[in-house]
């Protein structure tokens, strides 16, 4: 499924760009958004954009401005549940510096396919191309 | 007639007189007493023709007048014996004294004062002189005949002036000789004081404390030519003086035995620490109070100096002597002040001491602590600052394999380059990992320690034939973060497992069991067989950012292991082991809580699915107890259907916990399925999670814990 639409939602302008290049690279069709807003805002626009379709899977950062734009260690979790209010079928991977488990499980329970910690990207497409696979 | 007998006893006087000048001559420059008196006896019967001649002198009592110069073997003997008469006795030396008179006795045989002497039986007259000075009779001197009437009343007046000549010289020769005496003392005290003054220069400028002590002793020895010295200090619990210096092999035995004795107790250090007072005991085979030590076989006198800082006995000095009655008041003074002279130094090289270990101890825990906590932010900031250069790392090495026409050794430059930044940016992330773990919260609870290491263990895959367990039986519980305590473990264990990389049968021996010093603590030692660690790196190896391993390694497992130990109360050490390589021991605090009382959910059927372990047991044991069904298994997972409650050990040494879950999933039991771990992690958690087991939890150690997962 290298033809995916993947939003990439990050407030770490390096990380989302280099992010973005590996997963472009790989063949995904990536939009990035740099806050939660940002991200929604997008996302929204592509459940009723109907030339490329809505996203096929998001990853979001965990740590970053909430909706109120304050500086929020679980604003990736808010807009989770915010995309999967929207579409209960979307596998979304959170990402997040921290090695912290009870965020980890909180981001499982409220749907997240899988959660990935930072600075180990090598597994990113691993992980993007099983949960494809597993959604066709 | 007449006039030839005054011719002879003209004669005769004549004679007696050049014989007395001559004996006043002969003693007046004599300064030995003893040789004095002999020269005087030899010379009164030399000169005047006398069969025998002896000195008495009054001893120090005035009772009595000792024979202490004889004629002859006859003098000889009867010095041997102790010849002693009573001064104002009847004997004639008894009367001569105690009457200050001279006396006669011509015809001795029938004189009825006259002692009868074995020794002298041809004595048929005698004469005793009493020996005058100024007011004081110091003595008598005999003066014996083979010739009966040998003496007349006018010899009694030249002898007198003889005796009287003697008795000056006998004083003037105890003068000097008390004089001598008086000289030696004051250079005896003179060295004493110069000792102590040595002691005093060289051990103030020593901060070394074993070197000062051991430096002491040689001083007291070698200045005050004693036998034995020795240092005793007060230990922590200050009910012992422990010998931290001793002379030479007597003290290194004892040393080496780790002599100790009890303050306050029978010793003469024990006493002198605890009175904060100076004890001598001059016969120490007479004394109580004294440790009669076999070591020191001939101590014959010992004296006991405490040493002093304030108002504090910090320990004692003990001095030996091979002679009886060494040691006078002025030893005292002057080497009392050499022990408060070495107090001071002592307590200069023991604050250096703290100071140095209380700096140790900042390197090792507060460096890190700072790092850890007052930086993290900017710790943080950093990580993820370098997050994204791996990422660019593997962008490039895509690039650099499309382009074409490049010189290859320009490309094989350009890749290693690339690994040098990928691994410099590895590394910056896993400082990250590294500083942020370890301080985080922790949640102490009680715990089976042997079971959080073993997990350990085997999640690092460390192959079972490498790792060998020996476990106290009945290890109490300890209270931990169990997940902190897994992660100072892995660095230990990732320790031991780097440095047997390089020997051809590695082994890592784990010894767990309560600590010997102290049963408030578990000790696990982790002991492999690598080359040990390098005296000179004990130290250091705890600092954070020290490494030995090159480049590759943060240097942050050791000092992060510091913090965790130090977050649970507990303790971290290392050393050589004497058998095989490096030794880390890991203090723990056993759980001192009370252990409730509750009651379990019952008639519920559980299956365990763990290896046979003391966890499983533990489980097994209590579930079954309440009333409930429980079968464990590793393989067998048919008909999992009939279990109301699924419990599977996140670590199990015998089979694939992925493996097992995805089959309790296909089984559609997954709902029912929790997984519990010794300690948590995210990459276990979000490995397992999405498998759609109920939740992974922390592994319940004591009934209140596993009702709370059953609830």
């Amino acid at each position: 499924m290298a033809d995916a639409r993947i939003l990439l939602v990050d407030d770490e302008r390096l990380v989302r760009r280099s992010m973005e290049k590996t997963l472009f690279r790989a063949g995904f069709d990536v939009d990035t958004a740099e806050d939660v807003s940002g991200g929604l805002a997008l996302f929204e626009e592509a459940l009723e954009d109907e030339e490329e379709g809505p996203f096929d899977i998001a990853i979001l950062d965990l740590n970053m401005p909430n909706f109120e734009g304050v500086e929020d260690a679980n604003a990736g979790l808010k807009l989770l549940s915010k995309l999967l209010e929207l579409d209960d079928d979307l596998p979304v991977v959170v990402l997040t510096a921290f090695d912290e488990v009870e965020r980890a499980k909180e981001a499982v329970k409220r749907g997240a396919r899988a959660y990935f910690v930072k600075g180990r990207e090598a597994e990113l497409l691993d992980i993007v191309n099983d949960i494809l696979d597993e959604s066709e | 007639m007449q006039e030839q007998d005054n011719v002879k006893l003209a004669e005769r006087r004549a004679k007696l007189l050049q014989a007395a000048a001559k004996v006043g001559r002969g003693v007046t420059s004599i300064l030995d007493q003893d040789l004095l008196l002999d020269q005087t006896v030899d010379i009164i019967c030399d000169e005047f023709g006398f069969y025998y001649a002896g000195v008495f002198l009054i001893d120090e009592t005035g009772e009595w007048a000792v024979l202490r110069s004889g004629r002859g073997k006859s003098g000889e003997a009867m010095i041997a014996a102790g010849h002693k008469l009573k001064v104002d006795g009847h004997s004639m030396i008894g009367v001569a004294t105690g009457q200050r008179k001279a006396l006669i006795a011509l015809d001795v045989g029938e004189e009825p004062v006259h002692f009868k002497n074995p020794h002298l039986p041809d004595t048929r007259s005698e004469m005793a002189l009493p020996l005058i000075v100024g007011d004081d009779v110091i003595g008598a001197v005999t003066v014996q005949s083979t010739a009966e009437a040998a003496f007349t009343e006018d010899d009694i007046t030249v002898l007198q002036t003889m005796a009287d000549q003697l008795a000056v010289a006998i004083r003037n020769a105890h003068l000097h000789t008390e004089n001598q005496k008086l000289l030696a003392r004051a250079e005896r005290r003179a060295r004493l004081l110069e000792a102590a003054a040595q002691v005093g220069r060289d051990v103030t400028s020593i901060l070394e404390l074993d070197k000062l002590l051991h430096k002491t002793v040689d001083i007291i020895c070698d200045a005050y030519g004693f036998y034995y010295a020795g240092v005793f200090l007060v230990d922590e619990s200050r009910e012992w003086a422990v010998l931290r210096a001793g002379r030479g092999d007597a003290g290194a035995s004892m040393i080496a035995k780790g002599h100790k004795l009890a303050i306050g107790g029978h010793s003469m250090i024990g006493a002198s620490i605890e009175q904060r007072k100076a004890r001598i005991a001059l016969d120490v085979g007479e004394e109580p109070v004294h440790f009669k030590n076999p070591a020191l076989p001939f101590t014959r006198s010992e004296m006991a100096l405490p040493l002093i800082v304030g108002d504090r006995a910090i320990g004692a000095v003990t001095v030996q002597s091979i002679e009886e009655a060494a040691f006078s008041d002025e030893d005292v003074s002057s080497l009392q002040a050499m022990a408060d002279h070495l107090a001071v130094a002592i307590s200069n090289a023991q604050l250096l001491e703290e100071l140095e270990a209380a700096h140790a101890e900042l390197l090792r825990t507060k460096t890190f602590e700072a790092l850890a906590t007052s930086t993290l932010a900017a710790i943080h900031w950093i990580g993820n600052k370098a997050l994204p250069i791996s990422t660019s790392v593997d962008l490039l090495r895509d690039d650099l394999l499309s382009l074409s026409g490049v010189d290859p050794d320009l490309l094989a430059s350009m890749q290693e380059d690339l690994d040098t930044i990928d691994d410099s940016a590895s590394l910056i992330v896993s400082v990250q990992e590294h500083l942020i773990g370890p301080a985080r919260e922790e949640k102490p609870r009680p715990a089976m320690i042997d079971d959080v290491v073993r997990d350990v263990a085997v999640s690092m895959d460390i192959p079972p034939n490498i790792v060998t367990y020996d476990v106290a039986p009945d290890l109490p519980l300890i209270v931990a973060d169990t997940t902190q305590l897994a992660r100072a473990f892995g660095y230990v264990f990732k320790n031991a497992m780097e440095a047997t990389e390089d020997v051809e049968q590695p082994r890592i021996r784990v010894e767990i069991a309560p600590d010997e010093e102290n049963d408030q603590y578990v000790a696990v030692r982790v002991i492999d067989n690598g080359p040990g660690i390098p005296a000179e790196e004990m130290e250091k190896i705890w600092a954070a950012f020290y490494t030995s391993k090159g480049v590759s390694h943060a240097g942050l497992g050791l000092s992060a292991c510091v913090q965790i130990m130090k977050q649970t109360d507990g303790e971290i050490s290392a050393a050589d082991h004497p058998d095989d390589g490096a030794m880390f021991e890991l203090k723990v605090p056993v759980y001192d809580g009370r252990l409730k009382s509750v009651e379990l959910p019952s008639d519920r059927s559980i299956l365990l699915i763990d290896d046979d372990d003391r966890w499983s047991q533990f489980v097994t044991e209590v579930l079954t107890e309440a009333g409930n069904k429980v079968e464990r298994s590793i393989i067998e997972l048919s008909g999992v259907g009939r279990f109301d409650l699924i419990l599977v050990d996140n670590v199990l040494a015998l089979a694939d916990v992925k493996a097992a879950l995805k089959r309790l999933k296909s089984a559609g039991v997954n709902d029912r399925t929790f997984v519990v771990a010794s300690s948590l992690r995210v990459e276990r958690t979000m490995a397992l999670m999405p498998l759609g087991i109920r939740d992974i939890v922390l592994k319940p150690y004591t009934r209140a814990d596993l009702k709370a997962l059953l609830d």
